[in-house]
């Protein structure tokens, strides 16, 4: 009954690197991966950074061109990962029948690529430019890549990834938000706490960043647009934040029960020990409200038995958006108003971008290589702080701490909030 | 494990639908039993040219009280699925008296939606900015080009979830399910899920898809899905007969209220059924075809029976997946064989798509409450257009005409796309 969840294993992509050693590297150092945008013309755009990942080759994951073309950056991401989970927990070695393997994955939003339609369309458009729908229904549309519908099925790449490792237990796959992660995290644990699976893989992966998510969510108003250097900048809880900056990437952990690890002998630090989630939106600014994140938060605390004080650090969601990240630091400030000094707060935003549907996992795996070495690494640009600021943000050096407990947050613009909580295995 | 379940059991004290057969449950249910096809010549758009040409369409009279009942704000919001999902939803809602429960906080939303496609006007406007070589004028598209920013907020997979959540003043624990024709099936089994692990006490379950457009409907063109050789569009969806030739693409929603039972008690709402059983799996066989013997469809059926406590033995009726295409109806039929055994021969089989077509993203949530409707006036709906038997699908497949008989339990299936396979198991509410 008291068995708990163990982490043994995990793969992440990020635009730091291509494994979670290189991006924790990387980001103790300091470094940030977000630039100037290169993959596509992007002067139009008001905000013209990202932190975009280099895409894992398709060919040395062992996907098929047939399939590759139909799958795109995030697909490949989502694959390497998992195929790394996969190997780092021993699974390849130690195999577990397919049927008792199950996979949770929260996918970010798929856009199609202009080119796919674009001969299709322009073959059939009229002198004036608009659309002949008797020149698309009589053959324009076969200009279409016969499998192209299968790069638009949200869960194709996750079905991709089952075909390739053999996974054949339960699995579900969430979209789109920033916080799908997370819940396929939460179902991975509750699974496996019910014996319906004796090994999961669960994570997520972001959206490619592309000239459509740009739009999406500039329009949506959470962009920093207001960098005229050309090169934008996201402030977690800074107080001169302007909007946060979108980032590729993936991040899968490989979870068991710590009973079962134990009798494959595989090893592990961290284990998942909370979960909590709570949902209300402001209207206004299409955030999540303090009492929402306050809520999450608590029931993550209280459903694990703990009290605030139990917790060491918080990998905040911190997205450097004005609104987010006020309502963040309320909530902070009165879930933990007997220890706020004391509780240390980490956000990747500021070097890895916003990760989405990705960022949940890759915090998670951040947050073991914390409790192994016992570093916090900086926030980027979080300097100055916003005075409403009352808890210890990392910034300017990496800290050295030795937390037992962290917890992860995650929000999506759409009001849904949820806190992980992992804890060191003595 | 069926300890703790014993614990806290999951009860449906409400549901909704709305299907090309009906606006609501009743009117679904009625038509079905009369054997009724839902299918006929898309109106939509304009369909020459394409090898197939019919669906199954909801009436657009059906949507004209919420389009004129509502505030402006959301209806800019609501994609047709969307509104399809709330009229669904609204039935369920009012059926469980969802309004009078205090604690908001305990009451959340799992969707099986894939957010609307782009439309034929939407990529007219995209292109105009784009020059094929790499090139875009964003400012173009988005300032003096003004380029709705809803147009991406409905094509979002969670757009439906979150705005349900809005309306119905969902507060607790929210999921949305992308899983293509498992899709709803999901929803409803991991909101079942939701409940018994104690997140939440209530869960607005279901799946809704309106994907007859041009660019939806194109895409299952072109992968050869739909069937293309008919003589009349009602005749086109024929699961299980040897003539069978692709699934007819439908629209519809379907929305099921999750509770645990003492609290659904403690309300003294009317308890239509319980949800005994959920199990999934994944075919990891080949992204375009199903396993053939249908190794996954047997590892969900398995596993909904055990997460049920129930052995093949207590299942009274199977409510197939069940498309019409060659392949799926074959392999559904010798994984059911493969967990019954010699009784899969006694056990009605029936697949509601001979009268709906296939909803997609909405299926199962639909096909799970006519499962129920089917359980509680002791009725079984039939497989229509049955006519040529098909040597190696030889289960009882409740031919053409419904069939009034008593049952208790059963359960229904859905495999999607790409190999994720789920079932649910439901039964009639017993003490």
């Amino acid at each position: 009954m008291d068995d708990k969840v163990v982490i043994t294993g995990s793969g992440l992509v990020s635009s730091l690197g291509s494994s979670a050693s290189d991006t924790w590297e990387a980001l103790v150092s300091g470094k940030h991966g977000i630039n100037a945008l290169e993959d596509f013309d992007a002067r139009g755009f008001d905000c013209r950074a990202a932190a975009l990942a280099q895409s894992p080759d398709p060919s040395e994951l062992g996907i098929h061109p047939r399939d590759a073309r139909t799958m795109d950056k995030h697909s490949h991401m989502l694959m390497k990962c998992s195929q790394d989970a996969f190997k780092n927990s021993g699974l390849d070695k130690a195999p577990v029948p397919a049927e008792d393997i199950g996979f949770f994955a929260g996918m970010g939003m798929f856009d199609c690529n202009t080119e796919d339609l674009l001969t299709a369309v322009k073959k059939s458009l009229d002198p004036q430019g608009n659309m002949d729908y008797d020149a698309f229904f009589s053959g324009a549309y076969q200009e279409i890549y016969p499998l192209w519908p299968l790069s638009m099925l949200n869960n194709i790449s996750f079905c991709q990834v089952a075909i390739n490792l053999d996974i054949k237990g339960e699995n579900t796959v969430f979209s789109a938000h920033a916080d799908s992660g997370a819940q396929a995290i939460a179902e991975a644990v509750a699974t496996l706490i019910d014996k319906k699976a004796s090994t999961v893989l669960a994570g997520g992966v972001s959206e490619k960043v592309s000239p459509l998510s740009l739009a999406r969510a500039h329009l949506h108003g959470i962009l920093n647009t207001s960098d005229t250097d050309g090169l934008a900048v996201c402030r977690p809880f800074g107080a001169d934040r302007k909007g946060t900056v979108l980032g590729e990437g993936c991040g899968i952990l490989s979870l068991e029960l710590r009973s079962s690890a134990d009798r494959r002998a595989a090893a592990y630090s961290a284990m998942i020990t909370g979960y909590g989630s709570s949902c209300e939106i402001e209207e206004a600014s299409y955030t999540p409200t303090s009492k929402a994140m306050s809520g999450s938060m608590s029931s993550a605390i209280a459903g694990t038995g703990l009290k605030p004080t139990d917790i060491d650090v918080i990998i905040a969601n911190g997205d450097g958006t004005i609104n987010s990240d006020k309502n963040e630091t309320d909530a902070i400030n009165a879930v933990f108003s007997e220890c706020v000094d004391k509780i240390i707060i980490f956000s990747s935003k500021g070097a890895l971008g916003h990760l989405l549907a990705g960022a949940p996992a890759v915090d998670v795996i951040l947050g073991i290589y914390m409790l192994e070495h016992g570093i916090i690494p900086a926030t980027l640009n979080c300097v100055p702080l916003d005075k409403e600021v009352k808890f210890n943000v990392v910034s300017k050096e990496p800290l050295k701490a030795h937390p037992k407990r962290i917890m992860i947050n995650s929000f999506s613009y759409e009001g849904q909030c949820s806190s992980l909580i992992i804890e060191a295995v003595e | 494990m069926s300890k703790e379940k014993l614990e806290r059991r999951v009860v449906i004290t409400g549901y909704g639908m709305i299907s090309p057969l009906g606006k609501n449950t009743g009117e679904t249910f009625a038509n079905a039993r009369n054997g009724a096809s839902g299918i006929d010549y898309l109106t939509a758009f304009d369909t020459r040219g394409l090898p197939c040409q019919i669906g199954g369409q909801v009436k657009n009279e059906w949507l004209k009280d919420l389009e004129d009942s509502t505030l402006d704000r959301f209806d800019k919001f609501s994609s047709r699925g969307l509104k399809l999902m709330r009229i669904a939803t609204m039935e369920a809602a009012r059926q469980a008296r969802l309004d009078e429960i205090q604690e908001r906080e305990r009451i959340g939303v799992s969707l099986g939606s894939h957010g609307a496609n782009p439309t034929v006007e939407d990529m007219m406007f995209v292109h105009r900015f784009y020059d094929g070589k790499g090139n875009w004028d964003m400012k173009g598209l988005l300032k003096e080009g003004g380029y709705p920013y809803l147009n991406f907020f409905r094509r979002k997979p969670d757009a439906a979830m979150f705005l349900l959540a809005l309306l119905f003043n969902c507060k607790g624990s929210n999921l949305s399910i992308v899983s293509a024709c498992a899709a709803g099936t999901q929803a409803v089994g991991e909101a079942g899920r939701t409940i018994r692990a104690g997140k939440s006490d209530v869960m607005i379950a279901g799946g809704c898809e309106a994907d007859l457009d041009l660019v939806g409907f194109v895409g299952f063109v072109l992968i050869r899905a739909l069937s293309e050789k008919y003589t009349t569009p009602q005749t086109a969806s024929r699961p299980f007969d040897r003539k069978r030739n692709g699934f007819v693409m439908s629209e519809g929603a379907g929305a099921v209220i999750l509770e645990e039972l003492e609290h659904a008690r403690s309300r003294g709402v009317p308890i239509l059924g319980e949800l005994r059983g959920y199990g999934d799996s994944a075919d990891a066989f080949r992204i375009t075809d199903t396993h053939p013997k249908g190794e996954g469809a047997i590892l969900a059926m398995r596993a909904a029976l055990d997460d049920a406590s129930l052995t093949p033995d207590d299942i009274e009726y199977i409510n197939a997946h069940g498309t019409s295409t060659q392949q799926n109806d074959l392999t559904e039929t010798r994984a059911i064989k493969q967990v019954f055994g010699e009784r899969a021969k006694q056990i009605p089989v029936s697949s509601n798509k001979s009268m709906l077509g296939h909803t997609i993203g909405a299926a199962g949530a639909i096909e799970c409450i006519l499962t129920l409707a089917g359980i509680n006036s002791s009725v079984i709906l039939p497989t229509i257009n049955h006519e040529f038997r098909d040597p190696r699908c030889d289960l009882d497949y409740v031919p053409n005409e419904a069939r009034e008989k008593e049952h208790a339990i059963a359960i229904s299936n859905s495999f999607g796309f790409g190999g994720q396979n789920a079932c649910l198991c439901v039964s009639r509410f017993e003490e």
